[in-house]
């Protein structure tokens, strides 16, 4: 009898759709691998499964019974457990008392038990032949490798019979990624269930029994894991697109170098970036998510520190002063990630919104042109198709897609020609998205150069002219013509060893 | 697919795989520590000063004379402390001592069995209007500062129509509480020791480390299986326990009622935690530290006293002090954030 059984499960994030027909099935003993793109529904689903939310429709049933666990702790009491990529650990307590977190052994006093519990730590990861760790070191101190391995200690501690491992191997160096792999077919072999999400699919093929594949919030199918293709999966994974949705691509870059970049490097997350950004070129970064795409928007940005040479049209610019300071037709405009922390004042008016990082453009001897102002604003909104009331509605009250427009006027009005795109149409509406890819292919043809990061596959295939793919932080593959497809990019982000 | 043979052999541990991070080492421990450190410097310096330009100040008399003068603000700083380590504020422990030292000052009469279930009353709705407290920032998402704004203005509100001036009056006993003696010390400074006693019971226990946990990061606490709302509950029920509690010990020091006195204790008692090296930021900190800040705000006020200058030196020493220890906690975590990268 099946283990875990789920059927036509679904949940909404407002009006979202983040799953809306899950079907999966898994036997105790076995390594069940869980495939599909960003945004597939995947975390949604082990979320679930793990009790961090909790679902709207359809049914999962443990040991054929009813399961809807209200929070992790009802999870925790029916024997699932989840090794987050998000970390649950505390920072600010030991490495022990993590593991043991709220299930501490305790003395009569109710205090907590540290003999028992060192004894346990030490127990516990001497039976799972953990990399050396010191149980009493205070999480904070410790490097992403070492956390993962301790939120992994920490799932085991609580003896589970379901093990959600996601995305567990990411963070860890080859060594240790090679110790989880023998350590979940160990678990299997033991008689639990290991729910496993990889992107690597080596990975997925070294230990995995089963596996079953997700696209837009549904099931598409399931398989052994001996009975299927790579290219079948990763035709799976994608399935079809409409692409009526994206502008005629015409190649408008020229000879010209807008942006160079030189071993760029930041961190853990970025080593070795080169790429040159031409004029009129759109310069698509994809690759799954977290190898390195957000770390080298922020170092080229100046966001954090980073290490490398950038050039601007030629002329080398310092890296880790933030480029705002560098406005004007030399200068570098970014989309943000977060509108609406980063890049949109939510209580100002669409007017101000769009004219306050460039208010030098049209004072007057230190006063502010009114006219000045209006003729740019009333340029932009036309330019754009802001659809607001007036200039003066707060940019709070507008819709995703033209809070999102306004980011872009207020780029555009900096002047700068090479703009970083992060993820522009998160959250967009569909139409909406359509207007900037036709935008971003306008502003190319008038000699922007746009580098542009999608977490949504389909958008780089359609509207970048070439497409860098990143794993682990370095630039796996450039992909140009008619190599540039979804399967190829995957293929780059996943299957193909670089040359050793 | 992963063979019977794989699973089946021995694990290797990887042998030169070894911790990365290096042994925190006695500095490392000392930055650390830095800000309580620091504390104790200060109090020692004042300690020292105060005992060069008065006499007697080395002596069990003077202990107990000055931990009776910071005992009150010492159990409202205790709750702050707990609030702190949630990575909240409290504010609405002003309105609960003024309307504490109220209602003692109010219904406290000779006959002890009454006194005492009216103590008893006044500890139980301190708890009961955290909770609440802790119930509304949980339920309405609200911000702690703000809800405990509120909550201090309407508790103050309370205390005022109960009694509007200064006055009323405590039982003779009841004042006489504070001298009581136990081999030379007199009770605030056996209190000083219950309070060190619970705050090590109590940080051991899983609701002292939930709170702290919560504190350190409220997203990790909640996949770790913590209920937010039941800690929010604890932690400001907590707290206007001991502010409930600050209000019992005041009222022997004024022997009346006061329904504006409690103000006097809201800031202090973040400073002195602050002074105490608690973290304003959740997660860190301990209650020593917040009894030394306690200490050290109480005796600038003595300090000041036998200097012969205008009392109103207490405040603007109060804040230079206050400065420097956020000046030396920050010093201290950027320095052992460097030593960790």
């Amino acid at each position: 009898m099946d283990l875990v059984t789920v059927t036509g499960l679904s949940k909404r994030y407002g009006g979202i759709v983040a799953l809306s027909d899950a079907t999966f099935s898994a036997r105790a003993g076995e390594v069940h691998a869980l495939l599909g793109e960003n945004g597939a529904g995947k975390s949604t689903f082990i979320q679930i499964l793990s009790g961090a939310v909790q679902h709207d429709g359809g049914s999962i049933l443990v040991d054929g019974q009813d399961y809807r666990p209200v929070n992790p702790d009802a999870a925790q009491a029916r024997g699932i457990a989840a090794v987050f990529q998000e970390l649950s650990l505390v920072p600010d307590l030991s490495v022990e008392q993590n593991i043991w977190f709220r299930h501490e052994p305790r003395t009569w006093l109710g205090t907590v038990n540290r003999a028992e519990m060192r004894r346990k730590t030490l127990a516990l990861l001497e039976k799972y032949n953990f990399p050396a760790l010191r149980p009493d070191q205070e999480l904070r101190r410790l490097t992403l490798a070492e956390r993962q391995i301790v939120e992994i200690a920490k799932g085991l501690a609580k003896d589970p019979r379901i093990l959600i491992l996601d995305e567990a191997t990411s963070a860890l160096p080859a060594r240790e990624a090679e110790w989880l792999l023998k350590l979940t077919r160990q678990l299997a072999a033991e008689g639990r269930l290991v729910i496993f999400i990889s992107h690597r699919m080596a990975e997925v093929r070294a230990i995995a029994d089963r596996l079953t594949i997700f696209r837009n919030g549904a099931t598409v199918a399931a398989h052994e894991a001996n009975a299927v293709s790579d290219t079948e999966i990763v035709t799976q994974m994608i399935g079809r697109h409409l692409d009526r949705l994206y502008p005629e691509r015409v190649a408008t870059a020229t000879d010209r170098v807008a942006l160079r970049v030189e071993g760029l490097s930041s961190g853990s997350r970025l080593s070795g970036v080169d790429f040159a950004l031409r004029e009129g070129e759109v310069l698509g970064v994809g690759g799954l998510q977290g190898h390195g795409q957000r770390e080298l928007f922020q170092a080229l940005f100046g966001a954090s520190r980073a290490s490398g040479a950038v050039k601007l049209w030629g002329k080398p610019v310092s890296i880790n002063n933030p480029r705002q300071a560098l406005t004007g037709r030399d200068g570098i405009a970014l989309v943000p990630e977060d509108r609406r922390g980063q890049g949109l004042l939510l209580t100002k008016s669409v007017r101000e919104n769009l004219t306050l990082s460039v208010i030098r453009r049209f004072t007057e001897n230190g006063l502010l042109s009114r006219q000045k102002e209006a003729a740019l604003v009333k340029e932009m909104v036309d330019f754009l198709r802001i659809k607001a009331g007036t200039p003066e509605q707060l940019a709070g009250t507008l819709s995703g897609g033209n809070q999102q427009k306004v980011i872009f006027g207020k780029m555009l009005l900096t002047q700068a020609r090479v703009l970083l795109l992060y993820d522009p149409t998160r959250g967009v509406d569909v139409g909406t998205k359509g207007e900037i890819f036709q935008l971003m292919r306008d502003l190319a043809a008038k000699g922007y150069a746009i580098l542009f990061h999608s977490s949504d596959m389909p958008e780089l295939v359609h509207v970048a002219d070439r497409v860098m793919v990143m794993r682990d932080g370095r630039v796996a593959a450039t992909l140009e013509g008619d190599r540039i497809s979804e399967a190829g990019i995957l293929r780059a982000a996943m299957l193909e060893r670089e040359a050793a | 697919m992963a063979s019977a043979e794989q699973t089946g052999e021995t694990m290797q541990r990887p042998a030169d795989m070894k911790s990365t991070t290096p042994a925190i080492g006695w500095r490392g421990r000392a930055l650390d520590r830095a800000p309580f450190l620091v504390a104790c410097l200060m109090l020692a310096l004042i300690v020292g000063i105060y005992g060069s330009l008065q006499s007697g100040v080395f002596t069990l008399d003077e202990l107990n004379l000055d931990t009776a003068a910071a005992m009150t603000l010492m159990l409202a700083a205790t709750g702050q402390t707990i609030v702190l380590l949630r990575g909240g504020i409290d504010l609405s422990i002003g309105g609960m001592i003024s309307l504490g030292t109220v209602i003692a000052a109010t219904r406290f009469t000779d006959d002890p069995s009454t006194t005492a279930l009216w103590a008893l009353a006044i500890l139980a709705l301190g708890f009961v209007i955290g909770a609440l407290n802790g119930l509304l920032i949980s339920l309405l998402k609200l911000q702690p500062f703000l809800v405990t704004l509120a909550t201090w203005s309407i508790l103050n509100g309370v205390a005022m129509i109960i009694l509007p001036t200064d006055g009323g009056s405590v039982p003779s006993w009841w004042v006489g509480f504070a001298s009581t003696q136990l081999f030379g010390l007199t009770s605030p400074v056996w209190m000083l020791l219950v309070l060190l006693l619970f705050w090590w019971w109590f940080r051991a226990t899983r609701v002292g480390i939930s709170i702290q946990a919560t504190g350190s990061n409220e997203k990790s606490a909640f996949l770790s299986g913590v209920s937010i709302t039941r800690v929010n509950l604890v932690t400001y029920g907590l707290s206007g326990l001991f502010a409930a509690g600050a209000a019992l010990f005041l009222v022997t020091q004024t022997g009346a009622g006061s329904p504006t006195i409690g103000k006097d204790y809201i800031l202090p008692s973040v400073a002195a935690a602050v002074i105490g090296g608690v973290s304003l930021f959740g997660g860190r900190g301990h209650l020593a530290g917040t009894l030394i800040g306690a200490f050290v705000l109480t005796l600038i006020g003595n300090l000041v006293f036998v200097l012969h200058v205008s009392s109103y030196w207490q405040p603007v020493a109060s804040g230079v002090i206050l400065l420097l220890s956020v000046l030396a906690s920050s010093v201290a975590e950027k320095a052992a954030r460097g030593r960790v990268q």
